[in-house]
């Protein structure tokens, strides 16, 4: 490398404001990327297990290098929260907790990062709330993953009112995904709250109606090739509403709908099929 | 000599049989799934079906998933569950005396609680017996305190709020009348909407109830002087309970007490943390003991007591007698006077 290369390299960090160790990282980005997609159409779930954390360390060691770079936080809270729903919390939720929890300090950087100058946990909802409500479509993917991460974070410890005190705020966040783009990472944002009204009884803020009404949405912004929204409609809404007919039907065809179903989501629905063998052996104890 | 041995395998096989006979208990609960309570019940339901080899079982119905407890009550009636955990105003609809243990400006803290109904007891079980019950737990669910969005330092401030009231709840109703409070009647499932339109501004509530409720998100103040203590019980048909042999029947009353006993701590536990979670959450905490004369509060809980012996819902002699015990506790424990709300 000559003197004038040197001379342009280092104008270019000057310009761009990084660092050698930010550029390495961001030109990284694209295969970071790609690896995510692949993973995505993975159908072997012990693969799947077995490569998600070395991913999920490498995504940290590159924000080790760019602590500030909104895309990688907003990628490890989602991959905190895939692995961990996937396939910690139904045997270890005492570990799936600890990756909740992580997966959402991720995505609080990320919602710094994109405007929301508060702490999330630290922050009352009426106060929140006004705050949310200026977020743009850039912080789409800090709101999904950070009310995810934290609604099954709570999920996780129920016995805690400290908890159970933080669980309008992830209605919040979510929420704000609804005004910004409801077919966000496909509808997700509607099966959050198919479950948010479908698992509680009315008396604790449960609405049997406008759960119906959220699962048939995101059916229909997957055209209901998504296992996982008749997965969530038969663990939570189903059972509470003492509807076994329901509960098996659904179950029964997430676990014969076909391997091809949804390509880019193979991964989602291949988990879906496994939580729905798991359910369907709860039958003769939930109703 | 064939005869006798035909009937000694004749008597043999019944026995067997009755040694086999399974039983099963199916529960219901407002508690959700995953809560204290509800990990509590279900160890409850592992710990009967294991020391009863497996001949008493529990089939749990959690988080309201059978219905409210009045829906609860009319599935017992109909032979579809055989038992459930209710709250006082399922044990209203049961045997009504028994929310006595409930009347506003009762206690001073949790000590006098527990002296006042290990005597009522004895009386208050007779009384679900008589009403086709069988009690084999008790629980309580906390000291009631209004949440509001404007301080309510005094009585008069609340006559001043818009005040929620549980619809059709007997013992809230008396309250109201005897402070000259007309209330907001509404289902619980509106509370939180009516918070957010202001059609009511008030609640009352147990601490980790508001949070569950997150009513505790509409409201900044809460008032520092216990209302009353809402109480629960763990409650059994009569007919599945007579047809449970004698052994399965104490297994059934004693490990119940045992899980009762621990759901109280629990719940006192959990109502703790809450107060600490209203306060880490910028809550102000008013009407603090003292701030009220107590002859004003014992005005309104005498005045409540007289309607409602009244009405036939609570009698007469029943509050004496409570009232009596009460005296005679405070009297034995002079330095136990405190009023036990404030936060820790």
């Amino acid at each position: 490398m000559n003197l004038n290369s040197l001379y342009a390299a280092a104008l270019i960090l000057l310009l761009t404001g990084c660092s050698m160790n930010q550029m390495v990282v961001r030109t990284s980005t694209p295969m970071l990327t790609g690896g995510i997609t692949a993973m995505n159409h993975e159908t072997d779930l012990k693969l799947a297990k077995d490569a998600m954390p070395a991913s999920l360390k490498m995504l940290e060691g590159m924000l080790v290098n760019d602590p500030d770079n909104s895309l990688l936080q907003g990628y490890a809270a989602q991959g905190f929260y895939g692995y961990s729903y996937g396939f910690i919390e139904d045997d270890d939720p005492h570990r799936a907790s600890a990756l909740y929890q992580r997966g959402f300090a991720h995505a609080q950087q990320a919602l710094h990062a994109a405007g929301l100058k508060l702490d999330v946990l630290g922050t009352r909802q009426q106060d929140l709330e006004p705050a949310v409500a200026h977020l743009d479509r850039k912080a789409l993917p800090a709101l999904f993953w950070g009310a995810s991460c934290l609604a099954k974070w709570i999920d996780m410890n129920r016995n805690d009112p400290l908890m159970i005190a933080q669980l309008g705020k992830a209605a919040v966040l979510m929420d704000r995904v609804l005004q910004l783009d409801d077919s966000y990472y496909y509808g997700g944002a509607h099966l959050f709250f198919g479950v948010y009204y479908g698992s509680r009884a009315p008396m604790f803020g449960g609405d049997y109606a406008r759960s119906r009404q959220e699962f048939a949405l995101a059916r229909k912004i997957t055209a209901g090739k998504l296992l996982i929204g008749d997965v969530l409609y038969a663990q939570y809404l189903a059972r509470q509403q003492q509807d076994r007919l329901a509960f098996h039907d659904k179950l029964t065809a997430v676990i014969a709908a076909p391997p091809d179903l949804f390509p880019e989501m193979a991964l989602v629905n291949k988990i879906a099929q496994r939580k729905a063998r798991m359910l369907l052996k709860l039958e003769k104890e939930w109703f | 000599m064939m005869k006798r041995a035909l009937l000694i395998l004749a008597l043999l096989c019944a026995g067997t049989a009755q040694a086999t006979e399974q039983y099963v208990l199916k529960f219901a609960t407002l508690a959700p799934a995953g809560t204290s309570w509800m990990n509590i019940l279900d160890d409850w339901a592992k710990q009967v079906a294991h020391d009863s080899g497996g001949r008493l079982v529990f089939k749990m119905y959690p988080g309201g998933v059978a219905g409210d407890e009045p829906d609860v009550l009319r599935k017992i009636r109909f032979g579809q569950l055989q038992g459930g955990a209710f709250s006082g105003h399922g044990i209203g609809l049961i045997y009504s005396p028994a929310r006595v243990l409930e009347m506003p400006f009762l206690y001073r803290n949790v000590q006098e609680i527990d002296y006042v109904r290990e005597h009522l007891m004895p009386e208050i079980d007779a009384g679900f017996r008589a009403n086709h019950f069988e009690e084999i737990g008790w629980m309580e669910i906390g000291f009631v305190r209004f949440f509001s969005r404007k301080p309510i330092n005094s009585i008069d401030d609340l006559r001043k709020s818009r005040v929620w009231m549980w619809q059709g709840d007997a013992l809230g109703q008396a309250f109201f009348d005897a402070t000259d409070i007309s209330p907001v009647p509404l289902s619980i499932a509106d509370v939180y909407t009516s918070l957010s339109t202001g059609l009511i501004d008030t609640v009352p509530s147990p601490p980790l109830a508001a949070i569950a409720m997150q009513w505790f998100t509409k409201t900044s103040y809460v008032t520092n002087t216990p209302m009353f203590d809402a109480i629960g019980a763990l409650l059994v048909d009569e007919r599945f309970f007579k047809k449970l042999p004698p052994d399965l029947q104490k297994l059934l009353k004693t490990t119940g007490t045992a899980v009762g006993e621990h759901l109280i701590a629990e719940t006192r536990k959990d109502n703790a943390k809450s107060l600490d979670v209203l306060k880490q959450n910028g809550f102000k905490f008013t009407m603090n003991p003292g701030d009220v004369k107590e002859s004003e509060l014992f005005d309104i809980r005498d005045k409540a007591a007289a309607l409602l012996a009244k009405s036939g819902y609570i009698p007469q002699d029943m509050f004496d007698r409570t009232r009596k015990l009460l005296d005679k506790y405070r009297a034995a424990h002079p330095q136990d006077q405190s009023v036990q709300a404030q936060p820790h």
